[in-house]
């Protein structure tokens, strides 16, 4: 990428992207693909998953760009589909899972495997990080998605409702909720602190 | 108060949205109370742990090998948009309307289904309809799959007959009235009530 290109503001690279520069486009996806990514990553616990997914965003993103208003920055917008399209996967996901359990051919997971380590081959440190993961990992998506931007990401209340597409006042209860339920799957380890 | 919205209040707390003059009731119910306290510390201690989870390293590599793969896909869809000029129907949301039109047709089989009453009178009213099938859709998550499906479908034959075969972006949003204002709405109503008397 020139430096040319990488001086240049997110509406003026915004313009030339729907004139048809594809350089263009691929600074703005360079400049938020990490967060992106690894927003992505949270959700998904899956490293091609997220990539795909990322990819896929982008290319959605780069058709759609003449719709694109630039009433908010172009990160909230593409951040947006970015995480509709994860949840709508990870929704298809889980239901596919769902029946895969009621026709008993679903294997034991990776990740169920790990949560059973025995706790005395741990440090106390490690064990709460690795019971932390489990325990984010197993809130319902909805919570789960708040929890991610929220605390992973750094973002305030309203521009996680922008991405998400609900009120600032729905994300501030799904962190109470997910914070609680967190508290609650951990207490044993909070306490032995 | 009550714990129970104190502890929402500490969870808003730690995302700095308390407003002052709760944060001071919130610390004068922390200092007599133990249990709030205990939870309190606990969820700090979550999200400090939280912050904390390494983040999986990511060689540059792996970022080249992204953005490659980017640019060959967006160079691919610059090619087709050159391909595939339009024809027609350049009005942006033309393609609302198209698939409001799917979703009628969605909402008249839903409402004249055999469960129903055979003698009920059917009064057409847009926002009747979408609020029934949002209903409908809200309790069965097949039925979502495929109302989607169909309305996909639907608007892909819808452009492929004008000759625009790139997608519209509400495809990640399915339920596309609810960013449609009041004037939208009320338009559409009065184009869907035309078609059904045609």
């Amino acid at each position: 990428m020139n430096e040319d290109m990488e001086d240049r503001s997110d509406s003026r690279l915004v313009k030339q992207a729907i004139q048809g520069n594809v350089d263009a486009f691929a600074e703005l996806a360079r400049r938020c693909q990490e967060r992106i990514y690894y927003t992505l990553l949270s959700l998904t616990k899956n490293q091609q998953d997220a990539s795909d997914l990322a990819q896929e965003a982008f290319m959605q993103a780069y058709k759609s760009l003449k719709r694109f208003k630039q009433k908010s920055s172009f990160y909230t917008w593409i951040y947006r589909i970015a995480v509709n399209l994860t949840l709508n996967f990870l929704k298809k996901k889980q239901r596919e899972e769902r029946r895969e359990v009621l026709d008993e051919s679903h294997s034991v997971g990776q990740e169920t495997e790990d949560s059973s380590f025995s706790p005395e081959k741990r440090s106390m440190k490690k064990e709460l990080s690795e019971k932390l993961q489990h325990a984010i990992d197993s809130l319902p998506l909805p919570y789960r998605a708040s929890f991610t931007l929220v605390v992973f990401q750094g973002l305030t209340h309203g521009e996680a409702a922008r991405i998400l597409g609900c009120s600032e006042n729905t994300v501030s209860w799904r962190m109470h909720k997910a914070r609680k339920m967190l508290q609650v799957s951990l207490k044993p380890y909070l306490e032995g602190k | 108060m009550k714990c129970e919205h104190i502890e929402k209040w500490l969870s808003d707390r730690l995302d700095k949205t308390l407003s002052e003059e709760r944060i001071k009731a919130l610390d004068a119910h922390l200092e007599k109370c133990v249990s709030c306290r205990a939870y309190a510390e606990s969820i700090e201690k979550i999200d400090k742990e939280a912050e904390r989870l390494a983040k999986p390293d990511v060689s540059p590599v792996f970022w080249e090998r992204f953005a490659d793969r980017l640019k060959a896909n967006l160079e691919s869809i610059q090619q087709q948009k050159k391909e595939r000029k339009p024809r027609a129907l350049k009005w942006s949301w033309a393609w609302s309307g198209a698939a409001l039109l799917v979703v009628v047709a969605v909402s008249l089989t839903l409402l004249f289904s055999p469960k129903k009453l055979p003698q009920e009178i059917y009064v057409f009213s847009l926002e009747n309809s979408l609020a029934r099938i949002s209903q409908e859709l809200g309790e069965d998550s097949e039925l979502e799959e495929m109302f989607n499906s169909i309305l996909v479908e639907s608007i892909d034959e819808s452009l492929e007959d004008s000759g625009w075969r790139e997608r519209p972006d509400f495809l990640e949003n399915f339920l596309i009235w609810e960013d449609l204002t009041e004037e939208e709405m009320k338009f559409i109503e009065s184009e869907v009530r035309k078609d059904i008397q045609s």
